[in-house]
């Protein structure tokens, strides 16, 4: 029998948030996640009780990281001590612990991101691992060295079904679902865990909750999100939709350039290789970085799952002095 | 407030919610909602609209079971006539 880990809430935000970002670099995706996960960590402490107050405004207890078993301790302080200092000793309600959580500068999102991804990483909960681009051939033959994040992937898998379950499930919702729920809203994230008809299924589940549940009450109309942050995120993701066609190919394959990240090129020493040599070309580079591999379909376009994405691999080239013939990774999301 | 439950909790319950058997299992939720539509995964349901129940220790043994049988090239078909040939 495995061995299980309760995570609390914020490291399970964490590791969804995180997972395949880049670590060393602070990219505008990252910064929404971070901006997130310290509003996660008032919501831990709040479920925790960690939150006193009456009449809806509240203020931390005096200590909230006590007897944390995993490590809460050290990131909790670090945002509650932030948010304190804003406070000035009086009580006010969520919305105003979360948007101030939200709000804190990026020299201190950065250094709780330090803290938080010690904390999972001493847990055996988040890795580093060469960056998926890195394995590109421009990046590749550059030597340039690009890290990320990954979750383990069985943990991923047990945290995210569990959680998609959960909403999609007729029954009752957990505080905690309905805290991860807003979370993932708010950081963009809930189209990495469903698909186009379940996002109509959750809306639906959200505009349920809100009436019947006081906690979802409070919370959903609740945003934190910081408007031109959030803008540049949107246009990716409209752009990610407006290439989404049945066989993953479109605009990315005009122009690689806009979106590098999501669009990485592998070349094939052989020419007019088969699929069968194509997919052996992109599983030697990527385990050569580091990454886990595994094929879920076959054919001319496989999907193939990479650590915990799911990619389609489509023949293309691209010229340089010479045409080189190769294999374009395109994300499918979600799994 | 209602929480999660915590592994430790699910672990000493007769009875698992089709998202718990998710996180106990790591198999994604379509995976065991498509085996719970196919009869391959027995659950209990007080009404129709209620949360489906299923006994913790048997349903985990049959999905990794059932893992098992496909790692070995099974269809889901074949390991449903056996699942049915042996009940």
């Amino acid at each position: 029998m495995a061995e299980f880990t309760d995570f609390s809430l914020a490291q399970r935000f964490s590791m969804i948030a995180l997972n395949a970002q880049r670590s060393n670099m602070m990219t505008t995706v990252k910064k929404i996640s971070l901006r997130a996960m310290a509003a996660a960590v008032i919501l831990e402490v709040y479920l925790d009780g960690g939150l006193t107050g009456a009449k809806g405004k509240i203020q931390p207890a005096t200590r909230t990281g006590e007897n944390t078993p995993n490590g809460e301790a050290a990131y909790r302080e670090m945002i509650l001590d932030g948010v304190r200092l804003k406070a000035r000793g009086r009580q006010h309600d969520l919305f105003w612990w979360l948007k101030h959580a939200s709000s804190l500068s990026k020299r201190k999102l950065a250094r709780f991101e330090l803290v938080m991804a010690k904390t999972l990483s001493d847990l055996g909960a988040l890795e580093e691992i060469p960056n998926l681009l890195g394995c590109d051939m421009y990046y590749e033959s550059a030597g340039l060295s690009i890290k990320e994040y990954r979750c383990p992937i069985d943990e991923y898998t047990r945290m995210t079904e569990g959680f998609r379950a959960e909403i999609l499930e007729e029954g009752q919702v957990s505080d905690d679902a309905i805290c991860l729920l807003w979370l993932l809203r708010e950081s963009g994230c809930l189209p990495d865990l469903f698909s186009r008809n379940e996002l109509d299924l959750v809306a639906a589940r959200m505009n349920e909750l809100d009436p019947s549940n006081s906690l979802a009450h409070t919370l959903f109309p609740i945003q934190i999100y910081r408007g031109w942050e959030f803008a540049i995120k949107h246009v990716l993701r409209m752009k990610k939709t407006f290439i989404r066609t049945s066989v993953g190919t479109g605009m990315l394959f005009l122009f690689p350039l806009l979106d590098r990240t999501q669009a990485v090129f592998i070349e094939t020493e052989a020419w007019f290789s088969n699929s069968k040599q194509r997919l052996e070309a992109v599983k030697e580079r990527l385990e050569a970085q580091g990454h886990v591999f595994t094929v879920l379909k076959d054919g001319e376009i496989p999907t193939i799952k990479i650590d915990n994405l799911v990619y389609e691999a489509v023949p293309h080239f691209v010229t340089v002095r010479i045409p080189i013939q190769g294999v374009r990774l395109l994300p499918k999301r979600p799994i | 407030m209602s929480r999660q439950r915590t592994m430790e909790a699910i672990l000493a319950s007769e009875f698992v919610t089709i998202g718990e058997l998710a996180r106990l299992t790591a198999t994604r939720y379509s995976t065991l909602k498509f085996y719970t539509e196919e009869g391959m995964l027995p659950f209990e349901q007080a009404e129709e609209n209620l949360t489906r129940r299923y006994r913790r220790e048997e349903t985990v043994e049959r999905i990794s079971w059932i893992k098992q049988l496909r790692s070995e090239g099974m269809s889901v078909p074949e390991i449903k006539t056996k699942l049915m040939e042996e009940s």
